[in-house]
């Protein structure tokens, strides 16, 4: 594969990449993490003037929002963006796009390997000044620095999928692959010497090993939330406050079901619960929502943890959202985000199928 | 004057048996009232009709989870039950709740609102992280023993309507060193209960006033202080992005606010989505804009939208995953708009909302409140 050799550190080169894009107007703006330097305050940026590129951090190890559910609106409006996502970001956003929400029309996409994010609570209180440094540096290893996100510290999905273009970085170097004619036609002309070369299986191999000793981990803390006295015990603190499904990539709904009339109840709903059950908890259907919410999204969840992140009650939401989404997916074959022209299970009409679901 | 109620040795403990005297005697139909959940580290509303249960229940939580009144909204919403229910709730939940019976989302007719002396909220992330600890603290602040600001939620600390509030009845306990409770009737409704329980309204209630008194001017103290503090940190529209700066966009604030009750929030619906293309062109037009977008005006949108409703209960800083301090501004403005309006929220004293109600003159200060608000804070010439 055509690969470019980045001569200094990964960010500062997509950071010139991207000022090139824009600068030869190959791009009309460019979406990445930002930092600003005197408050340490993160976010996401639409950039269309090169200059603001100085504040651009590509690889923050920081996700304030899903960047596939930022990018979904603006990717449809005709004009030329590149978007550095993480891989979950890219893969969240694919399946935005296989529900009408986004457009891989004009899109250049960046992704890297994902060492994963440091969960909301680290950003805010400014740890990340010490942490990222310890960060990079462990990266670099294929080796896990501490304190990530608990859905990041699992994942095996931390190569990206269908990016245009990905980074790599190990103690050797830090390489661009150019997967797309896209990516071929946008560089040309950007400076770098060209080589043929992947990025390091031995790498990706050793990350794998501590991504699936975590995963085994998680889901095995999970066990103990299954069955219906399992799911009181772990959603019972649940608020209510749905800022799980806001900042869900998947959930894309302008007005959630759970939220809707439909989830209004009458007077004898509520006369004819406290006849049978003599009690009724208010307001109702804490576990429906919990439930339904798996019910519609569980076979695209993408594993961010943004969910997990916005708990008000710290409830491990993503943890259980992607243990049942494997599951789910799994029974159709199905891997969110792998391939923007994979069909989403639920919409595919077979007449025969899960006929030992029973 | 109030109807004294013996306590023994359990404050919460003696009114749990009140409220299951009740619904043993068919004097309510039902009591919502908060219960620990199965994990332990947090509580719920649950509405009852089976007074055995009420033994498992809470009088008062260490915590506020869900506001009150939006348990009373999911119970009214859709309309006035036959049965009658008394809801034991905190004063800044009784307060929501009256605002939203004036917005139509809770019918009161059958309710009977009760409140009690408030010590206060431990905020839920520091209680789900150590229940117990936060069940000692809570029994502390009960017993009126002195906390650090810090192990309280906020807009506790700086609480000012903590006591008798336009419930039907209010379980007074403030200075009354835990061994009664003065049961006081705010209403025909709240004076019925006492009468069919045969307790008289009698003894007066000159102690707890002091006490009641004593506390609200600490509280007033501390409040005016987080006053100032909040004022300059959100003075000038730098001060307010900066104090928000962290937002996400996850609008926790705004699904924790008992009074924001739309059902589709205005800022999440299709009138406020922008065109990809105009959103392009104002990155264009500044060089860049942060994702997701219009965060800022959300907040001042919500403020325009509730503030004069805002009972100050601190849901919104309760909720917010950056730590913003929403609350502290949120109260900071209310306090002003409702001023301006001379309304006061969550009062049962006919004042209608004031965004309601129609008069010819009003506001004619409006220039110099902008003008004080801008940096420099002196009006123009």
């Amino acid at each position: 594969m055509n690969s470019i050799v980045m001569k200094q550190d990964a960010s500062t080169a997509i950071r010139e990449l991207l000022a090139y894009l824009l600068s030869s107007s190959r791009v009309d703006a460019v979406l990445t993490m930002r930092q600003v330097p005197e408050t340490g305050s993160c976010d996401l940026g639409l950039i269309t003037d090169p200059s603001g590129m100085v504040e651009a951090e590509p690889f923050l190890p920081v996700m304030t929002a899903n960047a596939g559910q930022a990018l979904s609106s603006i990717s449809m409006s005709g004009k030329r963006i590149a978007a550095v996502l993480k891989p979950c970001e890219l893969r969240g956003f694919t399946e935005r796009v296989k529900r009408e929400q986004g457009s891989f029309d004009n899109l250049l996409t960046i992704s890297s390997i994902c060492g994963g994010v440091f969960p909301l609570e680290k950003v805010i209180s400014g740890d990340l000044e010490k942490l990222v440094p310890r960060y990079i540096e462990k990266t670099a290893r294929a080796e896990a620095p501490r304190g990530l996100r608990e859905t990041c510290k699992a994942c095996e999905e931390f190569v990206p999928m269908n990016a245009d273009i990905s980074v790599s970085v190990t103690e050797h170097g830090s390489l661009m692959h150019l997967h797309s004619d896209r990516a071929e036609e946008y560089t040309e002309g950007f400076e770098g010497e060209r080589i043929e070369a992947r990025a390091d299986q031995s790498h990706i191999d050793r990350m794998m090993k501590s991504r699936s000793a975590a995963k085994g981990k998680l889901f095995q803390s999970l066990e103990k939330s299954s069955g219906l006295d399992g799911l009181v015990d772990l959603f019972g603190k649940c608020v209510g406050c749905h800022g799980c499904s806001r900042v869900c990539p998947i959930c894309y709904c302008q007005h959630c079901d759970f939220e809707s009339i439909n989830f209004d109840y009458n007077q004898p709903y509520f006369q004819e619960s406290l006849e049978a059950r003599g009690a009724l908890r208010l307001p109702p259907d804490t576990i429906l929502f919990q439930l339904g919410r798996l019910t519609h999204m569980s076979f695209s969840c993408v594993g961010c943890g943004m969910c997990s992140d916005v708990c008000p009650v710290s409830i491990p939401v993503a943890g259980i959202f992607k243990k049942t989404g494997e599951r789910t997916a799994g029974l159709f074959d199905y891997v969110p985000g792998r391939d923007s022209e994979e069909p989403i299970p639920v919409m595919v009409f077979k007449e025969e199928e899960l006929g030992d679901i029973g | 004057m109030a109807a004294v109620l013996p306590v023994g040795s359990d404050l919460s403990g003696a009114m749990n048996r009140f409220l299951k005297t009740i619904l043993e005697k068919d004097i309510v139909d039902a009591v919502l009232m908060p219960m620990k959940v199965p994990s332990g580290d947090s509580f719920a509303w649950i509405i009852m009709s089976d007074s055995s249960i009420v033994d498992d229940a809470e009088a008062m939580a260490p915590v506020m989870p869900v506001q009150g009144a939006r348990a009373l909204r999911s119970l009214t919403r859709k309309g006035e039950g036959s049965i009658r229910v008394l809801a034991l709730m905190r004063p800044c939940e009784i307060r929501a709740a009256i605002e939203l019976s004036k917005l139509g989302q809770v019918k009161t007719e059958n309710l009977i609102l009760a409140a009690y002396d408030c010590p206060g909220a431990v905020p839920m992330d520091s209680f789900v992280s150590d229940p117990s600890s936060g069940e000692d603290l809570f029994r502390k602040m009960l017993a009126g023993e002195d906390v650090s600001a810090g192990e309280v939620k906020p807009s506790c600390t700086s609480c000012v309507e903590f006591s008798m509030t336009d419930a039907d009845l209010h379980f007074g306990h403030f200075g009354l060193g835990g061994t009664e409770v003065l049961l006081i009737p705010g209403s025909p409704k709240g004076m019925e209960i006492l009468e069919a329980l045969e307790l008289p309204a009698d003894r007066e209630t000159s102690i707890w006033d002091e006490a009641v008194r004593k506390r609200r001017e600490k509280q007033v103290a501390s409040r005016d202080a987080a006053f100032e503090e909040t004022g300059e940190n959100i003075r000038g529209v730098q001060g307010m992005l900066n104090v928000f700066a962290d937002c996400i966009s996850c609008r926790n604030c705004r699904a924790a606010c008992p009074i924001c009750y739309c059902r589709l929030c205005h800022f999440e619906s299709e009138t406020a989505k922008q065109d990809p293309n105009s959103r392009l062109d104002s990155a264009v037009t500044r060089g860049g804009i942060s994702l997701p977008a219009d965060r800022m005006l959300f907040h001042t949108g919500r403020m325009t939208h509730m503030s004069l409703s805002c009972v100050s209960c601190g849901q919104c800083s309760d909720a917010c995953p950056a730590d913003i301090p929403v609350a502290q501004v949120f109260s900071f403005v209310a306090d002003r708009t409702q001023k301006a309006f001379e309304y006061s929220a969550g009062r049962n004293d006919g004042d209608p909302l004031p965004l309601r109600s129609f008069m010819k003159s009003e506001l004619s200060g409006i220039h110099e409140m902008v003008s004080d608000a801008e940096p420099g804070g002196h009006a123009h010439e």
